[in-house]
């Protein structure tokens, strides 16, 4: 039985032993970040978006020239970080938002690194004015696309609502986005349009309703227009806080 | 010492000299080519290997996971991710991007009997090597068929290739360009219409066989080339051509799948063997092994191990003796048929019923052959399908349905059959249906539907175990090339051709006729969409439409939901949003899968990988 014993505790200590040699490649000890900077506000603020509406797109070509891509997923502020990277030469891609395609670049990673890239948005929500009446939420704003010549088709315009500030397409209470509670054209959370842009548009106040928001709660909430690209992205509006008495 | 040498020089020759004969032996436990092509059983059983492979979705196909495997579960169904079902996937992504299906194995094996055969034909009847040959042709054309649908353009092999006389670099093939892929498909199927005869053997292919997949295959092209180009994910492999089919080749593709379909009129005929019973007529179309309709099926047996599980996997215990089921049809799809069902009176409050099977009353017997209405019959049971009670129910069925329903606090759900209301009274009357709908899983139905194209109703409830039904599945069938037919007539502007064909389907479902000055190619989809459901065609039929991501955004699927009105004592019905309230998302990019990752590692010349990937 010792000898059992023994022999089981040789083995397990060998099996340890074979462990511990520690590899020698560097740890993901670099970092990307950088601004999804509006071209259209003069280089001063970044794009409106949200969690995850905008990625880059990371392409590690030390190794391969066809790498599996990595993605960092933007923030609301339209900025960027991934700070456990690996060391190398990337090709990097504004990538999956409501905005104009970029040529990608090629840049070294090495340490934290910082890049700001131009975009242009397909569109910008304007003159945006919302009020409250007891549960009632009314939206008004319009549509203003910078650049008009091969816009893809608009989708539709819709709310997005959500109990805290990460609000946007991907966070947002469906019953409040999804659809006319009653049916009645009237009361309305979203608004198809399906259509190229037109001048009609340019003109046009959309409004949208949500009804029924719960008394006593606070709500965050914007409003998105929705482009047929390849992404079937957004471009999304300033967030505001409704507090429902 | 002398002796010793002898003795070890002639055990040396012995052996040594020997040997070198009887190892020149061609192995005895490896079948040579001469054994396989040198007689018509060799023949039939290396054409085994390739009918086995065949990428039909039958009943066992699943649209991720072991895809074309044994898995029991058949409500995996495809159409559970597209609004057919409501499934047990979470949504539509679950099964979006596939499961890396690459047979170039079994194209290899083609293309291995294409070489080999000829070279032996003159053991055969010159007949019967052309048939051959044809089978064989419609086979690589099946495959590449499986993978253009999935992948647009991958690489064309036509000849065996060879390691290590191949250098691994002549092996690292590019992708063709998706149109080349779809014409290559298309002329297979020519050499294969050509070369076979006119019958064949059950579950084998003929030249009909070949001229409905061509029927299919070409119309899927000409839908990628018209609405691909409009509605699509750009991207490297989109610029060179990889995917995506130029728009002005669209009708070139229309005018081949019209010309396929037309090659079978008179050879094939719609099912008409139970009338004047449209209902058992449609159901039995799926069921009689002898039905004309057939084109192309698959058969299954106890004996060889293939049975499969369709009737104790779609239907729910209370009818079976093993297995569950998960996949439900949904209100849109039963809306499909004929509208909207009956389900309020003119002043929006719910219809009183006395019991749930009179809502079937008056529905069209196609409808009632490919679903299971609450309250129809199988084995000797009932579908016993209830929601929930109302204690009592005023007001309109919108009211109910809103956001603050009037009746909320009179109704009462229950996860359990033995929960009976008023409680504790033993005349008291059961909350739920033995056949749902339940509070708990997802065994019993969610949509008050159960699915009943393919199931055997004449198979003891205890033999509808695991792996015990061997129903055939039917891959072709003569209702299919009409539609594929009528659908390429309406692409093309043939609105008479299309009118017609469409009549013969609605003429055999007890369907009002459709008329050629309102006829449109949404009514020649929806006939399609209704008149092969569940046949695991919509998925498929969504994406080369382009429109599945517009059906599919954020989309939730509603159900049939029977309620017992206590204090009336009769039923009402309301249309509800199925109890899951899960909700499905297209992804544009899932307009093509991606290139599987493995093959991708092994060959880098398949990049650029579909967009968006």
């Amino acid at each position: 039985m010792k000898k059992t014993a023994s022999i089981f505790l040789g083995l397990s200590l060998l099996a340890m032993m074979a462990c511990t040699k520690t590899d020698n490649l560097a740890g993901p000890d670099s970092g990307f970040q950088g601004n999804l900077v509006d071209a259209t506000a003069g280089g001063k603020s970044n794009v409106l978006t949200e969690t995850g509406g905008m990625q880059i797109k990371l392409e590690e070509l030390s190794w391969s020239a066809t790498p599996t891509p990595q993605y960092i997923p933007s923030k609301p502020d339209g900025t960027f970080e991934d700070s456990q990277l690996f060391k190398g030469h990337y090709r990097v891609t504004p990538y999956g938002g409501a905005f104009w395609p970029v040529d990608p670049i090629e840049l070294d990673i090495n340490g934290m690194t910082s890049h700001d890239f131009t975009i242009t948005p397909y569109a910008h929500i304007t003159g945006l004015t919302w009020q409250l009446d007891t549960t009632t939420l009314t939206m008004n704003f319009k549509i203003d696309p910078p650049v008009k010549t091969g816009l893809p088709q608009i989708i539709d315009v819709r709310s997005y609502i959500n109990v805290d500030k990460y609000v946007g397409a991907g966070a947002t209470i469906s019953q409040y986005t999804d659809g006319s509670l009653d049916g009645s054209e009237q009361i309305r959370c979203f608004e198809s349009i399906n259509a190229d842009w037109n001048e009609t548009m340019a003109t046009k106040t959309f409004t949208l309703k949500i009804r029924n928001l719960k008394r006593g709660r606070t709500y965050y909430a914007r409003v998105g227009v929705r482009f047929n690209d390849s992404f079937k992205s957004s471009n999304l509006s300033e967030i505001f806080q409704v507090d429902v008495k | 010492m002398k002796k010793i040498l002898y003795i070890l020089s002639i055990a040396f020759a012995g052996t040594y000299f020997a040997a070198c004969h009887s190892l020149d032996l061609a192995p005895l436990n490896v079948i040579q080519d001469k054994d396989v092509f040198n007689s018509e059983a060799g023949v039939t059983a290396y054409m085994a290997t390739l009918y086995r492979a065949l990428p039909i979705e039958d009943f066992f196909y699943k649209p991720e996971g072991s895809g074309f495997g044994r898995d029991w579960q058949q409500f995996y169904h495809p159409g559970a991710l597209c609004g057919e079902l409501c499934g047990p996937y979470g949504g539509t992504g679950d099964g979006a991007q596939g499961f890396g299906y690459w047979p170039y194995d079994n194209i290899r094996t083609v293309n291995y009997l294409l070489e080999n055969l000829p070279a032996n034909a003159k053991n055969f009847d010159q007949t019967k090597v052309n048939g051959w040959l044809g089978e064989a042709y419609f086979c690589r054309a099946y495959f590449y068929f499986a993978m253009a649908k999935r992948y647009g353009g991958i690489p064309i092999i036509k000849q065996v290739q060879n390691y290590p006389a191949q250098s691994i670099e002549d092996l690292q093939v590019h992708r063709d360009k998706e149109e080349d892929v779809w014409k290559f498909i298309g002329s297979d199927l020519d050499s294969a219409y050509l070369l076979m005869p006119e019958t064949s053997v059950r579950g084998r292919a003929n030249r009909y066989v070949a001229a409905a997949l061509k029927s299919r295959a070409m119309l899927y092209a000409g839908c990628i080339a018209k609405y691909g180009s409009v509605n699509y994910v750009a991207g490297d492999a989109r610029n060179q051509g990889l995917v995506g089919i130029p728009a002005a080749d669209a009708n070139g593709f229309f005018q081949q799948a019209f010309d396929a379909a037309k090659l079978l009129e008179g050879k094939y005929d719609l099912y008409k063997k139970g009338y004047p019973d449209k209902v058992k007529n449609y159901v039995d179309a799926f069921l009689d092994p002898s039905s004309v309709e057939n084109i192309l099926v698959k058969d299954y047996s106890l004996t060889t191990n293939t049975a499969h599980s369709w009737d104790a996997t779609m239907t729910c215990r209370y009818m079976t003796a093993d297995g569950l089921s998960r996949a439900y049809p949904t209100m849109e799809l039963v809306e499909r048929f004929g509208g909207a069902l009956p389900l309020t009176n003119a002043d929006g409050t719910p219809r009183r019923f006395n019991t749930t099977a009179e809502l079937m009353q008056g529905l069209q017997p196609r409808l009632l052959a490919t679903i299971y209405f609450p309250g129809a019959t199988l084995r000797g049971r009932t579908f016993d399908v209830q929601r929930g009670i109302y204690k009592h129910f005023t007001g309109t069925a919108a009211a109910e349905l809103g956001t603050n329903p009037p009746n909320a606090q009179d109704r009462i759900l229950s996860g359990s059959t033995a929960q009976l209301y008023p409680e504790n009274d033993p005349n008291g009357i059961r909350v739920i249906g033995f056949t749902g709908v339940w509070t708990g899983g997802d065994e019993l139905t969610r949509t008050g539907f159960y699915v009943r194209k393919y199931v055997d109703y004449n198979r003891d409830q205890s033999a509808c175990g695991l792996y015990m039904s061997t129903q055939s599945w039917i891959d072709m069938r003569y209702g299919e090339v009409l539609l594929n037919r009528a659908e390429a007539a309406m692409e093309l502007g043939n609105k008479t051709d299309a009118t017609a064909s469409i009549n013969l389907l609605r003429d055999r479902a007890g369907a009002p006729a459709a008329n050629e000055a309102t006829i449109t190619i949404d009514t020649v989809r929806n006939e399609r969409l209704i008149e092969l459901a569940f046949e695991k065609h919509t998925w498929w039929d969504l994406r080369r439409w382009r429109i599945a991501d517009k059906l599919l955004d954020n989309t939730k699927y509603h159900a049939l939901l029977p309620y017992y009105v206590y204090d009336e004592k009769k039923y009402i019905f309301l249309r509800e949003v199925e109890p899951y309230q899960r909700s499905y998302t297209f992804d544009k990019k899932w307009y093509y899968e991606p290139i599987p990752g493995g093959e991708l590692g092994k060959n880098p010349n398949l990049y650029p990988n579909n967009p968006n990937y």
